[in-house]
């Protein structure tokens, strides 16, 4: 069994291929289209790594770091993708315990190295 | 006649109006408001019903790209299998014009967030699905939103074959049309940036500039033309970006061209000409920036002094030193005075709020007068030293010579020529001559220091010294009327030069000074200068012997104590022309040890000092000495008063604090002050309140007098008190009187004894209540 990948992202499209190319490079991937949803889920279960868009209806990606580090107190990798490559929003992210942060347009094949490269770390 | 009210006037009359249209009209507007709401809803529908089939398309369609996307050759059999199947789903699929669009829609969008092989993989399946096909329809769309998605589409897609179909967009007469086709234009070719720059008419917008050197920036291995090229376009837009190019692909060749272009009408190509010039060095472009000076704005005028700063040398700073003289506006001003300090640095000194050196001067005269002095002393005791006496002769010869030498430069120069040969042997000599007579001196100063009396110090003043110097000056005219060059410079001379005397180092560096000096190398001196030059010697040597012979140093001593006789008279201080001048005047050492004294007692001394003080008195004479004792007899002799005196009547204390204040105050307040005097005066005020009464007006006498009437009955009262308080003398505990209750307190309590409280009624009262309910 693969390691297990949580993607969060609103855009169908780039989350369906991105979902596509992680299953294909033989993770286990849980897709979440909203901050509700990741809440949820990561309640019931705690993923190998999570990769997540900083835009996000209800619980945006900075939300979803703080969370996953202050309130779950876990060490997960956590990879933000954001098309708001600005210093702000980057400097926040690793602030608040981002592991990496990978600006649109995303190329999936670099995704899947640095996904591999962060659960390598663990 | 009818009376006014009964006349109606209607000012507004309201046309007659058919109640059937009425009814009519609401049928009719209540018809068109029904369908415009069910206009809303279908359009609705449909939008949400064309957005939910996107919505499901797109998912249809997205694990099919997906895979397209990411397929490998190295796949397995059944993956090719799984691909081939699903390329041949897709092209059936997109045979529907809507799947079509959505798929072109999926394929934009992915195109935005994907980079890397995924990218060039998506495009390729754009054009390998034949979709820009339709692209290419749309450019011959009659609506120009529909050509400009079009084009957008072309662009995203990199369709390279497009290239010739939209470059007829370039000078459509929409701007989004026309904007769109010139990136796409640049963004397809390579050459696409020259077609534009040459065929564009319109303006070339700064956002559209922006857009364009990001696409340029951008494209890989992107080798820019020459941009001098189009300086010659007669879009001066056009001229404009290209410049801006030049600047930014650092491209000089084009030097005469933009030099040309600082004449240019349009001021932002005149700036940007400016900038590329001060960019690219260009030298040769001083003279039209000076040319192009005069009739240009503000910003171009401080452009160009910008760029003068940066390129120009000190030859161009009289073209600034006018332009200072003549610029009235601050900024140009301003950027004149800076660019002036850039090419010759420090030109410009700060001036703005800078106080006149007038400001400083009392405080330098000071500082000077206090060196002054010390100078001055040192060489008194060297005038009333007879073995230094020859010795300062020799310096002021040598001083002598010296400005001599300098002189004789601006009259002639055969002159100047043997001076100066002169000065080059003598300067030697005097050196070393001068060296061991300034070490006698020094040791002669610091003995004679040690010894000197206080007095003499005290009368030294520096004004003596002019005397001794003209002194000189006529005993050296009466020596040698020949030697006039040397006259004529000693009647110049000040005795500023005084101080060299002493000073050894100064006296070298004179003489270094003249042996260092530009001119001297430029002289060769022949035999017949050498001869000259001896015979000059000879006679400054025998100058020296009968300036030595013929001073009467005595009569230079007493016209100095004479003097200083005078000048012990005139004030420590004075002011002459706007100046103020401090006179040293010394205390001798026996005052100054008193004065010492004095001081000591006064900081830490008491009544116990007084003896000695006075014995002071007795032994000195100097009136500064008598002062200070007196002044401090009398502050040691000052007793504090006793309490006892303090409130008698001869002081202060023992009076009305109100009679300050009442002395002071107008009628309204006197009556104030008496109310509070009513209230809290004591005896104190019985003096006032009585001046009051024997001296002011009915009104307040009136007051007064029952003011002193309370006071004294209050008094009064105090007294009795205190008589009472002595009398009745009595223990704590011996009281004269039992506790016991009053007759209303017997009542009260015998009446709660008989239950008719208030309480007592409504318990009672309860009672009742609650038997008669049960029965």
């Amino acid at each position: 069994m693969g390691k297990r990948v949580l993607l969060a992202d609103d855009d169908q499209l780039l989350a369906s291929l991105l979902n596509f190319r992680l299953k294909k490079g033989g993770y286990d991937v849980h897709h979440s289209s909203n901050g509700k949803e990741v809440k949820e889920y990561l309640k019931t279960e705690m993923p190998d790594i999570i990769v997540s868009d900083i835009m996000m209806p209800y619980f945006s990606g900075i939300e979803l770091i703080d969370f996953v580090r202050n309130e779950l107190k876990s060490n997960t990798p956590i990879i933000i993708i954001s098309s708001a490559g600005n210093e702000q929003n980057v400097l926040s992210a690793f602030e608040l315990g981002a592991n990496d942060f990978i600006t649109k347009p995303v190329s999936p094949t670099e995704l899947l190295v640095r996904v591999a490269r962060e659960i390598n770390k663990i | 006649m009818i009376p006014l009210r009964q006349i109606k006037i209607s000012l507004i009359t309201a046309p007659e109006f058919n109640l059937e249209y009425l009814w009519w009209l609401s049928i009719l507007f209540i018809v068109l408001a029904v369908l415009y709401f069910i206009g809303i809803f279908l359009i609705r529908n449909r939008i949400t019903s064309n957005s939910g089939r996107t919505k499901d398309k797109k998912i249809e369609f997205s694990p099919m790209i997906s895979e397209f996307l990411f397929y490998e050759d190295s796949n397995s059999k059944e993956e090719k299998m799984n691909y081939l199947n699903l390329k041949i789903q897709i092209r059936e699929l997109i045979k529907d014009n809507f799947d079509r669009s959505v798929l072109t829609e999926v394929l934009l969008d992915l195109r935005k967030d994907l980079s890397g092989q995924s990218q060039t993989v998506l495009i390729e399946l754009y054009k390998d699905l034949g979709l820009h096909n339709d692209a290419f329809e749309k450019l011959a769309s009659r609506k120009w939103q529909i050509i400009s998605s079009g084009i957008l589409e072309l662009t995203s897609m990199e369709v390279k074959e497009s290239y010739g179909l939209i470059i007829k967009f370039i000078n459509h007469r929409q701007g989004t049309v026309r904007k769109q086709a010139e990136i796409a234009v640049v963004n397809l070719k390579e050459e696409g940036i020259g077609y534009f720059l040459d065929n564009t008419k319109y303006k070339i917008s700064e956002w559209q500039q922006l857009k364009f050197l990001d696409v340029l920036r951008h494209k890989p291995n992107f080798e820019p033309p020459s941009f001098g090229l189009w300086l010659t376009s007669t879009n001066s837009h056009v001229v404009l970006f290209s410049l801006r190019l030049i600047k930014y692909y650092r491209q000089s060749d084009a030097e005469q061209s933009i030099i040309t272009l600082l004449k240019h009408k349009n001021r932002d190509i005149q700036s940007e000409a400016i900038d590329c010039i001060k960019e690219f060095f260009f030298v040769r472009a001083l003279p039209t920036l000076k040319m192009v000076y005069g009739k240009a704005s503000t910003d171009i005028k401080i452009a160009i002094l910008d760029a003068i700063g940066e390129i120009g040398s000190k030859s161009d700073v009289e073209f600034l030193e006018r332009l200072k003289k003549k610029e009235k506006n601050f900024n140009i001003r301003s950027k004149v005075l800076g660019t002036l300090n850039k090419l010759n640095p420090e030109s410009i000194l700060p001036t703005k709020n800078i106080s006149d050196s007038d400001y400083f001067s009392s405080e330098v005269e000071n500082n000077e007068d206090v060196y002054e002095a010390h100078e001055s002393i040192e060489s008194e005791i060297a005038a009333e030293t007879t073995e230094i006496i020859p010795q300062n002769v020799i310096e002021i010869e040598k001083d002598l010579v010296v400005e001599e030498a300098n002189e004789l430069i601006i009259d002639e120069q055969v002159v100047n020529l043997i001076a100066d040969e002169h000065l080059k042997h003598n300067g030697k000599e005097l050196n070393e001559v001068d060296r061991k007579v300034d070490s006698e001196i020094n040791e002669e100063i610091i003995s004679i220091e040690q010894n000197v009396n206080v007095d003499l110090i005290s009368e030294i003043d520096l004004n003596f010294l002019p005397k001794v110097e003209n002194d000189v000056v006529e005993e050296e005219e009466a020596i040698s009327a020949n030697f006039k060059i040397i006259v004529e410079e000693e009647r110049a001379l000040t005795f500023d030069f005084l101080p060299l005397i002493i000073s050894n180092p100064s006296i070298e560096e004179v003489i270094t000074n003249d042996e260092d000096d530009d001119f001297f190398p430029m002289f060769s001196l022949d035999e017949d200068l050498d001869i000259e030059h001896k015979e000059i010697e000879n006679q400054v040597d025998s100058i020296q012997k009968n300036v030595i012979e013929l001073i009467d140093w005595a009569n230079v001593s007493d016209n100095d104590s004479n003097q200083d006789a005078e000048i012990a008279k005139e004030p420590l201080i004075s002011f002459e022309n706007d100046t103020v001048t401090f006179f040293a005047n010394f205390m001798e050492q026996g005052e100054l040890d008193t004065m010492v004294l004095l001081e000591n007692i006064a900081e830490m001394g008491d009544c116990r000092e007084l003896p000695m003080l006075q014995e002071l008195l007795t032994i000195n004479t100097s009136p500064l000495i008598l002062d200070r004792t007196n002044e401090l007899i009398q502050k040691f002799s000052y007793q504090s008063p006793r309490p006892n005196e303090l409130f008698s009547s001869k002081n202060d204390l023992a009076e009305s604090v109100f009679t300050e204040v009442y002395n002071h105050s107008d009628k309204e307040t006197k009556l104030m002050l008496l109310k509070e005097i009513k209230l809290v005066g004591d005896k104190k005020e019985i003096k006032l309140l009585e001046t009051i009464i024997n001296t002011e007006t009915k009104t307040l006498a009136k007051s007064a007098k029952s003011v002193l009437k309370h006071i004294k009955s209050k008094i009064a009262l105090t007294n009795a008190e205190l008589i009472n308080t002595v009398d009745n003398n009595h223990p704590l505990f011996d009281v004269n009187f039992e506790f016991g209750l009053s007759e209303a307190s017997k009542r009260m309590m015998k009446s709660n004894e008989d239950g008719s409280t208030i309480f007592d009624q409504l318990c009672s009262m309860s009672n009742t209540l609650y038997n008669k309910i049960n029965g």
